[in-house]
């Protein structure tokens, strides 16, 4: 069961990188939250109340829920044009995604330690190394965020990966990061709107020292 | 040879079906299940008109096309008893027999020295190159699961256990699936009923041929999804009995045809540029089928 879900994370991965629009991202971005909060669920051994409404909270509330709003608040506020604008294009996108999930399974077989729950550790750093991608080949501040949401969901799936239980601490962490990245960065991209009306990287080159 | 005889039934009703669907979800009647046969039934009384531009090769393209989808029909099994020939390994001679069909199509194509028929060739191999993989890998996984090489031993072997087999299923079947719609040049790759040539693939390379040549080569078509549907239905037919496995062909070849119908009315087709990145998805999912069959046989963890 768990490893149907978590193949299926990776097609979203494939989906996002030759998807088109932001509103696309956003849905995936969703999808990806109910998508661990079952995997989660799943991989809990008892089912301690505090656990699961932590666990409810950080997934479908937080990363299935709040944010996807949030993040087409900012899409409508700031007037953002609705295709992503990559840098490279989707064919290649699409080509370095899948090099990532063989390159991430090649790095794991050769890892020998038992306690490591191999399929998590796949996906976890398919979905890391994904994210970081995202952020590198995407033009739009906003498409930045979702490369840092997608990492965001690759460490959860990271901290399944090493151990059974869930780590509170983790699970606080990465909460209070996804909380503080996507507002102070909704902030800052409501700032640039402001005074910008024009949210692309590239203007922020023009602010070097000459 | 059962799976011949059903294979051809089968074809003739295909397309057919497929049309019906389109007519219906659109609102309209739509021509009777068997038009598309009238269709070529008409066509094989004509004669040819070949144009004087064209050599042998534009003669004998059609015949060699046709040839090879019924090659590759003799190929599949049904269930528990053989095709015609079987082989060990004989899923590569199935990929590229339907290969050396579409390579004289794309020849022939080439032989007539229309710039339009020489853009479908161009976009026609590139294409089916960008879809090979997908079918290459899916089958090898298949191979290595169940540890045979030939399609009858492979198909028979294969049982469905634990999450992850469904998940392969699943997978595999919508593998199948597109690979059958860019082999066969339907809707999200290329337009059937498209008027214009620019925007053609398959249509735009057999513009010049007439008469019994079309007709082979829509023949030939019709052959071919029932070919692909086929494959489909050996995925879920390991065991069953006779008397249940037959219905079930026609039942799963007709849902296959229904939902290929339905696709071609919901979805608009693929801008030219986005072909490419959508085939190359196929190996990247046949990939994830690859890493989930090693996952089943413990090659890691």
């Amino acid at each position: 069961m768990i490893d149907v879900l978590l193949i299926t994370l990776l097609i979203t991965l494939f989906y996002m990188a030759i998807a088109n629009r932001l509103m696309t991202y956003i849905k995936v971005l969703a999808i990806q939250g109910v998508l661990l909060f079952v995997v989660a669920f799943v991989q809990l051994e008892e089912i301690n109340p505090l656990n699961l409404g932590f666990i409810l909270l950080e997934t479908i509330v937080v990363k299935a829920i709040v944010v996807p709003f949030f993040l087409v608040y900012i899409l409508r506020k700031n007037n953002i044009t609705r295709e992503a604008e990559p840098f490279v294009s989707n064919f290649f996108s699409l080509i370095i995604t899948t090099l990532i999930v063989v390159l991430t399974v090649l790095l794991s077989n050769t890892i020998q330690e038992a306690h490591l729950d191999k399929i998590f550790f796949i996906v976890a750093m398919s979905t890391l190394f994904f994210g970081l991608y995202l952020i590198a080949t995407r033009r739009k501040i906003i498409t930045h965020v979702m490369g840092y949401l997608v990492i965001e969901n690759g460490i959860f799936v990271l901290s399944l990966a090493v151990g059974n239980e869930m780590p509170m601490l983790v699970n606080l962490g990465i909460m209070l990061d996804i909380f503080a990245s996507v507002l102070i960065l909704g902030i800052f991209l409501n700032k640039i709107g402001d005074v910008f009306k024009d949210v692309d990287v590239q203007q922020l080159n023009s602010l070097k020292d000459v | 040879m059962l799976s011949f005889i059903l294979i051809l039934i089968a074809g003739a009703f295909f397309t057919g079906i497929i049309i019906r669907t389109k007519s219906i979800a659109s609102g309209r009647k739509g021509p009777g299940i068997l038009q598309p046969i009238n269709d070529v039934v008409r066509l094989f009384k004509k004669g040819a008109v070949y144009s004087r531009t064209t050599s042998f090769i534009f003669q004998m393209a059609p015949t060699i096309y046709f040839s090879s989808v019924v090659m590759a029909m003799m190929l599949i099994p049904f269930g528990q008893s053989k095709g015609l020939i079987s082989f060990n390994g004989d899923f590569v001679f199935f990929a590229y027999v339907l290969a050396l069909g579409k390579f004289f199509s794309i020849i022939s194509a080439m032989d007539t020295g229309s710039s339009f028929e020489g853009m479908g060739a161009s976009r026609e191999s590139l294409y089916s190159l960008l879809a090979e993989p997908a079918f290459f890998i899916l089958m090898g996984s298949f191979a290595l699961l169940t540890g045979y090489t030939s399609f009858q031993e492979m198909f028979a072997a294969l049982h469905l256990g634990s999450y992850i087999s469904y998940a392969i299923a699943i997978l595999a079947t919508f593998v199948l699936v597109m690979i059958a719609m860019i082999e066969n040049s339907r809707m999200p790759i290329d337009d059937p009923k498209t008027h214009l040539e620019l925007t053609m693939i398959h249509e735009v390379m057999i513009l010049d041929n007439s008469g019994f040549d079309l007709g082979l080569i829509l023949s030939a078509g019709y052959l071919k999804f029932a070919l692909y549907g086929a494959i489909i239905v050996n995925l879920f037919i390991g065991m069953v009995p006779y008397p249940y496995a037959i219905p079930l062909f026609f039942i799963i070849q007709f849902l296959l045809a229904i939902i290929i119908g339905l696709i071609e009315s919901f979805i608009a087709r693929f801008r030219m540029s986005h072909n490419p990145q959508f085939i190359f998805a196929l190996t990247s999912v046949s990939l994830l089928i690859f890493f989930g069959v090693l996952l089943v046989l413990g090659k890691f963890i």
